[in-house]
């Protein structure tokens, strides 16, 4: 049985201006991540996600609420967290003029770690992350996907049982984005280490994710599997019909499981809960047409994300 | 955890300061170039002045503690200032440290440097200006440097509480600190000279009494090396224990995330 990473009940966060004008950044947030999965916060820009991930990490504390991170009460057992968990910012920043090497070999130091113990551990990160061919090049003359691999080697150094990773493929290119996010799960997979995991970009938390919070004005507007928030929230599946001839559109509207129909000349989008059981009818109103093409898509996160944020 | 691994903790600091600084060129004017301009400058003037050679001593050890101040507090500072200036604070404060591993840490590059510094200052004032810095031996240079370099911790530990507390900008304070400890604590004068209120915070300074300690190995008059030391060890202890507040209150308050954007 998976045992629980973090479990937070009320967390609530705000911010005083210097003028005493308080901004609430997080409203009542309660979640629990288990152990053997990765979990995805997701929220558009100013969310909250950050801070949650910040207080997850011990970075910053909550107002209110109770948290227990790794069964641990960050109020009293801070340190014994500290060392069991590690961070992956969203852009990464490190000491410039350390190279590779260096930088890895301060943070495991900050670890405690020391002697061959330390060597090793920041020689296996530069192979997981195949750093080799850079380990001595300063972090200011590194690429940008390059300073996001040394930022997940860094995290990886102390072995941590839980990882957080916030933003880690924001301003990467899409072909550097697609292989870090290959490594988050080699990582999750190969070193049993439970993430937790922000990002504003859908499919990336519909590939790594197992469950998802969304986050909209500091609120957690709903927490589940991709796949039941989809069907929970009755999205239904896109058809995309394009034709040549006549059809009645009005008919269609009425059309037991279809939620929204779009018309336009020669083409047709229809959103339908229960596709299989009603896909007849609806062809059948094409009786005095000729369809040339049929494209069906199941909603994804963004259609998710988009319900949500209304 | 081992004493090794805890050692690493401190060498963390040392060990970042030390990669940085060799990469700077910057650091050779640290070094070499102010340090001596400002010899120089104190010892050529006490010539054109003509003064006797107590006062020549008086003014040379206040502009050498004055110049291994600014070092050694440069370098404890340098601890936070290195981490806001690359926004990588997070990534320090998410490790399992305490605030006198970072403060130490860095102290002990600060006191490498420092005595580099000191090295060199006293054979250019015993070539250029004869001034003989181990005349009275080789404890009260100990002593004194102690002192400067106490000092020096609590003045970097002053500038880390002050960027935690207000923020990036705060980073000037790590250049104008040591000025005012060079206004009241008698680096170019007696403090009798300034006036009373100043008096009253000169002696409320430790390097006030370690400079009055080791100007009377040349000009024999009291001193209270005893208070002094104590007043470094109570500033040293308040001042860690404020640090340590000032990173949980960073913590409270949401500066640790601001100071990484």
């Amino acid at each position: 049985m998976s045992e629980i990473s973090v479990k937070a009940i009320g967390i609530y966060k705000g911010y005083k201006s210097i003028f005493g004008k308080k901004t609430e950044v997080l409203k009542d947030i309660s979640l629990e991540v288990k152990s053997d999965e990765i979990f995805g916060i997701l929220g558009p820009n100013g969310s909250g996600k950050t801070t949650l991930i910040s207080i997850f990490s011990t970075l910053i504390y909550p107002e209110k609420g109770s948290l227990r991170i790794l069964d641990l009460d960050p109020r009293t057992k801070k340190d014994a967290i500290r060392r069991q968990i590690n961070i992956c910012t969203a852009k990464p920043n490190f000491p410039w003029s350390l190279t590779v090497r260096e930088n890895l070999k301060h943070y495991a130091m900050l670890y405690g770690m020391y002697g061959s113990g330390l060597k090793k551990s920041v020689d296996k990160q530069i192979g997981a992350f195949e750093l080799e061919e850079y380990r001595d090049i300063k972090f200011e003359d590194l690429s940008t996907g390059l300073k996001q691999r040394l930022s997940l080697a860094k995290a990886m150094l102390n072995s941590p049982r839980l990882l957080f990773l916030d933003e880690p493929t924001t301003g990467l290119d899409p072909e550097i984005a697609i292989k870090t996010r290959q490594l988050i799960r080699r990582v999750h997979r190969e070193n049993d280490v439970s993430v937790i995991l922000s990002t504003h970009y859908m499919p990336e938390a519909e590939m790594l994710c197992d469950r998802i919070a969304f986050l909209r004005h500091g609120q957690m507007v709903a927490q589940d599997t991709p796949q039941n928030l989809k069907n929970q929230l009755h999205l239904g599946e896109r058809m995309i019909l394009r034709y040549i001839g006549q059809v009645n559109i009005d008919e269609m509207e009425h059309i037991p499981g279809v939620m929204k129909v779009k018309a336009e000349p020669g083409k047709v989008e229809i959103v339908i809960d229960r596709m299989e059981e009603n896909v007849d009818r609806i062809i059948k109103l094409f009786a005095g047409a000729t369809i040339q093409n049929i494209e069906i898509k199941e909603p994804d996160l963004e259609d998710v994300f988009l319900e949500l944020a209304r | 955890m081992n004493w090794r691994g805890e050692l690493n903790k401190f060498l963390a600091s040392t060990y970042k300061n030390w990669i940085i600084s060799k990469r700077n060129v910057f650091t050779l004017f640290e070094l070499f170039f102010w340090p001596i301009m400002g010899l120089l400058t104190i010892g050529l003037l006490t010539r054109f002045l003509n003064i006797g050679s107590n006062t020549v001593s008086f003014l040379l050890v206040g502009s050498i503690a004055l110049t291994i101040l600014q070092t050694s507090q440069m370098d404890v500072a340098y601890v936070l200032l290195f981490d806001m200036w690359s926004k990588s604070i997070k990534n320090t404060f998410i490790a399992p440290i305490k605030s006198y591993h970072l403060v130490f840490g860095a102290l002990i590059f600060g006191v490498i440097r420092g005595t580099f510094v000191f090295g060199i200052l006293v054979v250019v004032s015993n070539r250029l200006f004869g001034f003989d810095f181990l005349a009275g031996g080789i404890t009260p240079v100990l002593i004194f440097l102690v002192g400067v370099y106490a000092m020096a911790a609590v003045i970097g530990i002053t500038v880390c509480i002050s960027i935690l507390t207000f923020g990036q900008k705060a980073d000037v304070a790590a250049w104008s600190l040591s000025g005012v400890v060079l206004l009241v604590s008698g680096i170019y004068y007696p403090v009798e000279v300034l006036p009373l209120a100043l008096q009253a915070l000169s002696r409320a300074i430790p390097l006030t009494y370690f400079l009055e300690y080791y100007r009377s190995v040349y000009i024999p008059g009291p001193h209270n090396i005893f208070l002094g030391a104590l007043l470094a060890i109570l500033y040293l202890v308040g001042g860690l224990m404020m640090f340590a507040w000032s990173i949980e209150r960073a913590r409270r308050t949401g500066i640790m995330l601001r100071l990484s954007e």
